[in-house]
Formats: structure tokens, C-alpha cells, sequence
């Protein structure tokens, strides 16, 4: 009972962030230059055609009045209209959630290999050349800005061997081989930024069960390094690595804006960027606050995850 | 009782001690950054060029030993670029960091000792801004900022302070309800100190190493955040020679010559590696452990 009490606390404060998140995008987006009617009617406006716009759009009404209504609306499942192409904005999302969910689905393929191989390898080895040299490497990553290693993916797999595509332009006629094809190189960026982060932490984790006794009870009752490793530390290192795979996904929504930008990928994260770029107001409202709910989901399901299976953190 | 104080040791003697004992991550970090600083510090005056200057030789020439980083496609000589770039890069990366460190050290600080519905409010407000990942929350606000200060280095600064203040805060908070417990805190109280004069005559020196760790972190990304907002056209505007928004410009000459974003991308990726590599060193030092990158 008292873990299902932290656990409803738990969500009732991510709704109360996410109402207050909701508010601050609403203030910023109000204080962008311009007015939405001016920008909808460019050029051709006059003061006539903008007085009738602004009438429509209930414009002239109060911010608080305007607020509410917007996330009346928003409650409801309708985002809104997009101001450039005046499509509703529900419709403009479906196929770019898709593509970066897609692509999210293909960085975790990469990233769980990646940050567990060269984790055991690192424990097991611990201290040893390998190890060093691994820390070293995983250092040299973890610093890498996305844009750079992406950069840098660009110049191996396009310019020296050409294998991928350097614009990952899909649509819906686009083949499936050719389709993950465009997904490689924003995939593996994602897939290695995220795997560095865990290393880290897995070696670390790793090794701390390793000492363990039931490690030792087990190497003493004679079973094989690989049946120790595979059965008994792997699962129970497991633990934190959900919660850093948690933090994962929450990083991949902001990580996603610039590769998938870097690589003019159709996906959630270039719209988000192109609302902002086009001051398309409703848009960039509909494509912040989605991107705030998946972080701030991930960040709760890391937190009850860490809840429920440690139970040391129940007392707190 | 006055107890014997160990004789003075010559400053050189103390630094080479000091050099001594210091972790190897703190060594190479710290020279990686010496290095850095000297070229961001000297370099305009001995860069072969001027860092907008056209007629440098022939557009898109690879890598020469005249020209180490090659010719971008406005004839400029790319290596004179990112040295002129260095303190550029350096300036809004540090300043920015550290107008989040203050703003984030005050209100946190305060709001761990106040506490209430002062503190309920503020840590929910900061809870909230945490939750828009920062580059969102970075493109949002440069685009509120409008496009009469885009471009300006004091709007990427406030940028870089508006996405750190609130993670400096939260940090800053746990921290004071640590000190609060203290029977000195009690004291100030009782004397009838201001909540102002508590934080800055007891909470703030009590968690200098927090800070100080926390700021080092924070650089550590800040060069990130500069290249990242600048590579999306959001940061600084051509021509600056910003290591990130070059690295942008000059992609469309990967193949002809990857030099061009090699070399700035090899200055930025050296400044990271070299913060990051110190703050580890420093943070053991202090007796802390780090998540390096902490995003």
C-alpha cells in the first residue's frame, strides 16, 4: 500500500509539473514578436483584413481567457490549427511521430548492445589495459556534442565509404530497405550517445555485483565465468541500468531535435524545429508541450520503476 | 591555545606538491585547457588571418600545411577561424555558466532555507523548467527573444543561464537542507539574521565544493550548448567564427574537403574532453563523484 501511495504521488506531481510547463510555453509563445494575424497575412494585410483575423482568432481577447481555451482544446485531443500550412495540427503529426519513433526504435537496437558488450567487457577486466583504454574512449564520446558525432558518422559512412544516404529524407513511398538505410546514420548518433552515457554507470554497477557474495558463493560452488556473468551479475545489475535506459528515452527527445536535423530527417524533432524557425505559433505550443509529456513520462516511469524495485527507497 | 602553524611554502614548492598529488584526469585535463586558453587568449594576434578574411587561396582547397584546416567556399582560411573562434567559443560558454551558477545559488539557497510555500512554489517552477529538455527550451526562448537580439552574444548567454539556473537551483536547494540542520545555522537565527545575510554568510561557504563542482559540470556542457544552438542557426550569426555554427556552414564541403569541419570539430571536441577530464579530477579532489555530461 505505501509503495501504490508513492506511486499516485508520484503521478499526481508530474500532472501538476506538466499544467505549469503548459503555462510557461503558453507565456513564451504570447511574447514572440508579432502578432499571429500579422504573420498569417504577411505582406497583403491591411488594417481591416487584420482587425477581421484578429476577431476570428479571438485574438483580442484576454491572455488568461485564451489560455484556458487553448488547453480546454488541448484536453479535448485537438491541438489546433497550423498557422503556415492552416492543416490541423493532429494531422501534420501522425506521420513525423511515426518516422521519430521509428528511428527511436532503431537507436535503442543499437544502444543496447553497445553499452552492455563493452560494460562486461570492462568489469570483467577491471583495471586492465582494456578497461583504461574503453574509459578513455567512452570519455572521448561522452564529450562529443550530437551534431559532431553525427558530423563525424557523415565523413566515415558517406564521404570515405559510401554506404549510407547523407540526407535521410523518407516519405511514404519510400521502400523499406531504403527506409532503414536513411535510418542508419541518425540511428547509430542516437544509439551511441545513449550507450556512453550507460556505459559509465553499467562498468561501475557491474563491478559492485561482481564483489558481491552471492558472486562469490557462486564462483565457489564452481559454475562457469560466463554462467556467473550471464545469470547472476547481469540480472542484478539490471536494475539501475533500467533507470539510466528511463533517462535514455527522456534524453532521446531532446536528442532527437538536432539529429534529426543534422540529417533532414522527417521526423518529430526537424517539425519541432521548423515551427520555431517559422514563428508558427500553434505549432510550436503542440510540438513543445508533446516533447515536455514524453520527458517528464520517462523521467516518472524512471523514478517509479527505481521505486518499485528497489525497496529501500520506499522509506523516503 | 595557538597551535604551531606549519612554516609558509614558497608558492612554486606548494604548486609542484600540488601537481604531484593531483589525479591524472586533473593533469591531462588541466593541460588541455592551457592550451586552449593560450590560443583563445593570444591567437588573433599571431592567426595568419583575420577570422572573416576572404583571398585566402582557392575556395574548397583540402587540408596544406598553409592552410592545416583547408579553404571554406568564401576563400577564408579555416585553421585562422577557429583560432580566432577560441575565445568566443570560451567567453559565452563561461559567462553564461556562470550567470546560471549565481541566479541558480541564490534562489536555491534561499529557498532551501526559507522554505514554505516560498520554496514550494519556486521548486515547482524549477521542476517545470527542467522538464523541456534544454535545447527545446533554448530555440524556444531565442525565438521569444526576437529577431532584434538573435544573433547578439549577450542573448546566447542569458540563453545558457536560463537552461542552467534551474538545474544550479535544485542542486543548490538539497545542499542548503543539508547545512540547515547545522547548530551554526541555528545560531545566525537565533542572533536574528536576515535570511539574505544567513545565505550569504553561512549557506553560501558551506557549499563552495557543491558549487565549484557544479560549475565545472556545467562548463564542461556549456560549449555544447553554444555549438549545438549555433550549428541550428539559432546562436551566433555568420560570420562569427563560432566553432559550432562552422562546423554547420562547412558540412556542405564534406567531401571535398572534410578538413573544414574536421578542424573546428577537433577544437571543440579537445575543449570538452579537457573540461570534462578536469572537473572529474577536481570533483576527487573535493571528495565528490561526478555524472560527467549530466544533461
Amino acid at each position: 500500500m505505501a509503495v501504490l501511495r508513492l506511486v499516485i504521488g508520484r503521478i499526481f506531481v508530474s500532472v501538476l509539473t506538466l499544467l505549469l510547463v503548459s503555462f510557461i510555453i503558453f507565456s513564451m509563445v504570447e511574447i514572440l514578436p508579432g502578432d499571429v494575424a500579422s504573420r498569417i497575412l504577411g505582406r497583403d494585410a491591411t488594417p481591416e483584413s487584420l482587425a477581421t483575423l484578429r476577431e476570428r482568432l479571438h485574438l483580442n481577447d484576454p491572455a488568461p481567457e485564451r489560455y484556458v481555451r487553448w488547453l480546454g482544446n488541448i484536453v479535448q485531443g485537438d491541438l489546433g490549427n497550423a498557422l503556415t500550412s492552416s492543416r490541423p495540427i493532429n494531422e501534420i503529426l501522425g506521420p513525423r511521430i511515426f518516422n521519430t519513433l521509428m528511428l527511436s526504435l532503431f537507436a535503442f537496437a543499437i544502444y543496447i548492445p553497445l553499452s552492455l558488450i563493452p560494460a562486461a567487457v570492462q568489469a570483467l577486466n577491471r583495471d586492465k589495459t582494456i578497461d583504461h583504454v574503453l574509459s578513455i574512449v567512452s570519455l572521448i564520446l561522452v564529450s562529443m556534442p550530437e551534431f559532431l558525432l553525427a558530423t563525424l558518422l557523415l565523413i566515415l559512412f558517406v564521404a570515405m565509404i559510401p554506404l549510407f544516404p547523407a540526407m535521410s529524407l523518407v516519405d511514404d513511398s519510400t521502400p523499406f530497405w531504403e527506409y532503414l538505410r536513411a535510418l542508419a546514420l541518425p540511428g547509430m548518433t542516437l544509439g551511441i550517445v545513449m550507450a556512453v552515457y550507460a556505459v559509465r554507470m553499467l562498468r561501475d554497477n557491474l563491478i559492485e555485483v561482481l564483489d558481491a557474495d552471492f558472486i562469490r558463493m557462486a564462483e565457489l560452488k564452481g559454475l562457469s565465468r560466463r554462467r556467473v556473468l550471464l545469470r547472476h551479475a547481469l540480472p542484478n545489475a539490471m536494475v539501475p541500468t533500467l533507470n539510466v535506459t528511463a533517462l535514455n528515452l527522456a534524453y532521446l527527445v531532446g536528442g532527437v531535435v538536432i539529429v534529426e536535423k543534422v540529417f533532414a530527417f522527417p521526423g518529430f524533432g526537424s517539425l519541432l524545429v521548423d515551427a520555431l524557425q517559422l514563428r508558427d505559433a500553434p505549432l510550436i505550443e503542440a510540438t513543445v508541450l508533446i516533447t515536455a509529456t514524453v520527458y517528464i513520462s520517462a523521467n516518472m516511469i524512471a523514478d517509479v520503476g527505481a521505486i518499485v524495485l528497489n525497496p529501500r527507497l520506499r522509506s523516503s | 591555545m595557538a597551535v604551531a602553524q606549519p612554516p609558509l611554502t614558497a608558492p612554486p614548492q606548494v604548486l609542484g606538491r600540488f601537481w604531484r598529488r593531483s589525479p591524472m584526469s586533473l593533469k591531462i585535463g588541466g593541460l588541455i585547457l592551457l592550451v586552449h586558453l593560450i590560443v583563445a587568449a593570444t591567437g588573433p594576434f599571431w592567426a595568419p588571418y583575420g577570422q572573416a578574411q576572404m583571398g585566402a587561396g582557392l575556395p574548397l582547397s583540402p587540408a596544406s600545411f598553409a592552410h592545416p584546416f583547408g579553404i571554406d567556399q568564401l576563400s577564408r582560411d579555416v585553421f585562422s577561424r577557429v583560432v580566432h573562434g577560441g575565445h568566443i567559443v570560451i567567453f559565452l560558454a563561461v559567462s553564461g555558466t556562470l550567470l546560471g551558477l549565481v541566479i541558480g545559488a541564490v534562489v536555491g539557497l534561499l529557498s532551501g532555507y526559507v522554505r514554505g510555500w516560498v520554496d514550494e512554489v519556486l521548486m515547482r517552477f524549477v521542476e517545470a523548467i527542467i522538464s523541456i529538455p534544454f535545447i527545446v527550451l533554448g530555440l524556444l526562448a531565442i525565438s521569444a527573444a526576437g529577431p532584434q537580439l538573435a544573433g547578439e552574444p549577450v542573448l546566447v548567454i542569458f540563453v545558457v543561464a536560463l537552461i542552467y539556473a534551474p538545474r544550479v537551483a535544485r542542486m543548490a536547494r538539497s545542499a542548503a537542507l543539508e547545512i540547515v540542520t547545522k547548530d551554526f545555522i541555528t545560531i545566525a537565527r537565533l542572533r536574528g539574521e536576515s535570511a539574505w545575510s544567513v545565505m550569504r554568510r553561512e549557506l553560501l561557504p558551506n557549499a563552495t565544493s557543491v558549487l565549484l563542482v557544479e560549475f565545472a559540470v556545467r562548463a564542461g556542457y556549456a560549449p555544447v550548448l553554444v555549438g549545438s544552438l549555433g550549428f541550428l542557426g539559432f546562436g551566433m550569426r555568420p560570420p562569427t567564427p563560432e566553432w559550432g555554427l562552422m562546423i554547420s556552414e562547412n558540412r556542405a564541403l564534406l567531401i571535398a574537403s572534410p578538413a573544414t569541419v574536421l578542424g573546428p570539430g577537433l577544437m571543440l571536441a579537445s575543449l570538452i574532453v579537457g573540461l570534462n577530464l578536469f572537473t572529474e579530477g577536481l570533483a576527487r579532489i573535493l571528495g565528490r563523484t561526478v555524472q560527467i555530461a549530466s544533461r
